[in-house]
């Protein structure tokens, strides 16, 4: 459990610092359950900080999407640090994001928030529909969701998002400061979510993604809401050379995704920030999940867990499996 | 023309009826609900919310031929939207439905705009009133519209339980309701309809008040509050091609094989960076903080100040469907409060 005064008091003393630029955390939604990012940028910003079940979203993509304008003749570039609360899940995006020297470990000062699950909105949402503000705390293996006046527990079980179901870091796995005591781990992932898309018949697996793919909008919330998305200038949007026409259809559609995964190739770490930011509902971690699953089984690695370690691509070794190589 | 009465166990029959058209309908893809083509009276899901994508796609496609070319040769091949045929969209939100004439006055304005106008004119649109609110950030009723406004369509129907209520509005309505008249029944209650209105207009639990706003937002070009409403924002496009009134396009042209090609538009969205990225490599809206302002701005001011309506009917996808909450009433609450 993380003590939300203590947070607050934690994130007023951060701020408060001379090299400490902003503190991204979390505030409350606008309405229904949702919880939304929040820049603290003075002492008095902290006070509506929050931390519960319903703070979804992973903030280490904040790190990364920043522009980085010009800056004026005559002055420096700000190079404070960047304070940013991460849940175990979340760490592992900086600790990929360091593997891959997007900036130096100095650029940040990690608020670790050791997390017993977070639910999936679409699932709470289907069950207390159109509730205009509501609250929802986690209660040894129950939720408590409490609106207008009324309070109700469901199974934990019921409403955590399925990557919680397999979270085998609920603690950060890098921190400067802890906001809590660390969580046991209560979960694991036996990847049989991939075996069960693995056993597919051809056929099978293009009518599945054939659906799912058909309705994607391009809108590419999925690659902006990802950590791990961060180059400026991304092949699936260049102009010039244009690698991925603009043309929403099954065909560009199904290429952009499969090029998206691929690139994600052992660097995707398993935040599921992709498919929670996805309007129409494509389930892009059964992509990510499979290669996941492969790059593990292959190399016996896994993003997002070692800042030390190189990232997969770069490495070569005479002893690498080539078996899969056609 | 009076109320007609349209039995729930006729509508597949209906529906058959009208497939002699292209008939478009609310549709399940999985959980999500689509607007597609139907060929089917079962594959209508007519006991719906609201779609993720607006309507708005089947008269202004995401992706469309203009027309298309072979390299080196002078003539073009001009896409007929005529082949299309007419279309019936059937079911639609009468936001959506109001979304609709704001889009047309953008489409028949310095230019009149063949691909569009001529499937408009193809297209009837039968709307569905909101007896419930789709979601619980409508709000519709603050931006000129309500649960049940009629403003952009040719049908409405209502869901009074074991029938629909129909209504033809205009002439193409009435042509509409002829081609199913068999299934009609006489015997619609107007009042009760009436009564209704009123009560879902009541069950719209977000506002916000635009007296004002549209001369308030230049104001604030320098302000403050466009960096703090658009910190969280990620960039992505979500908020602008789920919008029934959104309708910025980028025309490019896409060769195939052997130098054939074709120039097509598609959606574009001034959330992206590439939107406003000159050639030069310079960008005038260099950061989410311009690109979000152009966003409320475009929608709360400049469009009302050339076509006297604000660019957003309270449909509440944005709001919805944004994956770090950003809320356009929050925003528009901070510019009056700026």
């Amino acid at each position: 459990m993380v003590d939300i005064t203590k947070l607050r008091d934690i994130a007023k003393e951060v701020i408060s610092r001379d090299d400490v630029r902003q503190v991204i955390g979390y505030r409350p939604g606008t309405y229904g359950f949702r919880a939304r990012p929040a820049f603290v940028l003075e002492p008095a910003d902290a006070d509506e900080l929050i931390f519960s079940p319903a703070c979804i979203n992973n903030l280490a993509t904040y790190i990364v999407i920043e522009e980085k304008l010009p800056v004026p003749r005559g002055q420096e570039p700000d190079s404070r640090k960047v304070a940013v609360m991460v849940k175990g899940c979340d760490s592992r995006a900086i600790i990929q994001q360091l593997e891959e020297k997007a900036y130096d470990r100095d650029h940040v000062l990690v608020l670790g928030i050791p997390c017993e699950g977070v639910v999936d909105m679409d699932k709470v949402n289907a069950r207390f529909p159109n509730v205009d503000k509501g609250d929802i705390a986690l209660e040894g293996d129950k939720f408590v969701i409490s609106f207008n006046g009324t309070k109700e527990e469901v199974a934990k079980d019921e409403l955590l998002a399925d990557k919680c179901k397999r979270c085998r870091y609920p603690t950060p796995l890098v921190s400067d400061e802890m906001l809590g005591d660390e969580v046991e781990r209560f979960a694991d992932d036996d990847f049989s979510d991939v075996e069960v898309l693995e056993k597919k018949s051809r056929d099978e697996k293009w009518a599945y993604w054939e659906e799912k793919f058909s309705r994607c909008a391009r809108c590419y919330a999925c690659r902006n809401a990802c950590p791990m998305c961060y180059c400026e200038d991304c092949v699936l949007t260049r102009l010039e050379p244009m690698w991925m026409r603009r043309s929403v259809d099954i065909s560009e559609n199904t290429a952009y995704h499969i090029a998206r995964a691929y690139h994600l190739a052992g660097r995707c770490i398993q935040c599921g920030a992709c498919e929670q930011a996805c309007p129409m509902d494509i389930p892009l971690m059964d992509l990510n999940r499979k290669f996941y699953k492969d790059v593990r089984e292959l190399f016996d690695y896994e993003p997002g867990t070692d800042a030390e370690q190189p990232p997969l691509l770069s490495t070569f070794s005479v002893d690498d499996r080539e078996d899969f190589i056609l | 023309m009076a109320v007609k009465k349209l039995s729930k166990d006729k509508v597949g029959e209906a529906l058959k009826e009208l497939m002699k058209f292209r008939l478009v309908a609310p549709a399940k893809s999985d959980d999500v609900v689509i607007f597609k083509q139907i060929s089917d009276p079962a594959e209508a899901y007519l006991d719906y919310g609201n779609s993720a994508v607006p309507p708005k796609k089947m008269v202004f496609p995401q992706t469309e031929t203009l027309f298309r070319f072979v390299t080196g040769e002078p003539e073009l091949k001009e896409k007929n939207v005529e082949e299309e045929g007419q279309t019936v969209i059937f079911g639609m939100r009468p936001c959506d439905a109001r979304a609709m004439s704001i889009v047309d006055k953008l489409f028949d304005w310095d230019f009149d705009d063949p691909y569009y106008q001529k499937r408009r004119a193809m297209t009837t649109y039968v709307g569905m009133a909101c007896t419930e609110p789709p979601s619980v950030n409508c709000f519709c009723t603050s931006v000129g519209g309500s649960p049940f406004s009629t403003e952009g369509l040719d049908v409405m129907l209502t869901d009074m339980g074991d029938y629909y209520a129909v209504q033809a509005l205009n002439e193409k309505g009435e042509k509409l309701t002829e081609t199913i008249a068999s299934q009609l029944e006489d015997g619609g209650d107007e009042k009760k309809i009436e009564e209704m209105a009123a009560a879902a207009a009541g069950k719209i639990k977000r506002s916000i008040k635009t007296d004002g706003i549209s001369e308030k937002i230049p104001t604030l070009w320098d302000s403050d509050v466009w960096k703090k409403v658009s910190a969280s924002c990620l960039g992505c496009g979500t908020c602008t091609f789920l919008c029934p009134t959104c309708h910025c396009f980028d025309i490019q042209d896409e060769v195939e094989e052997m130098g054939e090609g074709r120039r097509c538009r598609m959606w574009d969205s001034c959330m992206f960076s590439e939107y406003t990225l000159h050639a030069s490599g310079h960008n005038p809206r260099p950061s989410r903080k311009e690109r979000t302002r152009n966003r409320v701005s475009h929608k709360y001011s400049y469009f009302p100040s050339k076509f006297d309506d604000i660019a957003c009917v309270g449909c509440g996808r944005c709001i919805n469907m944004c994956p770090v909450n950003i809320d356009i009433l929050d925003i528009l609450e901070q510019v009056v409060e700026a």
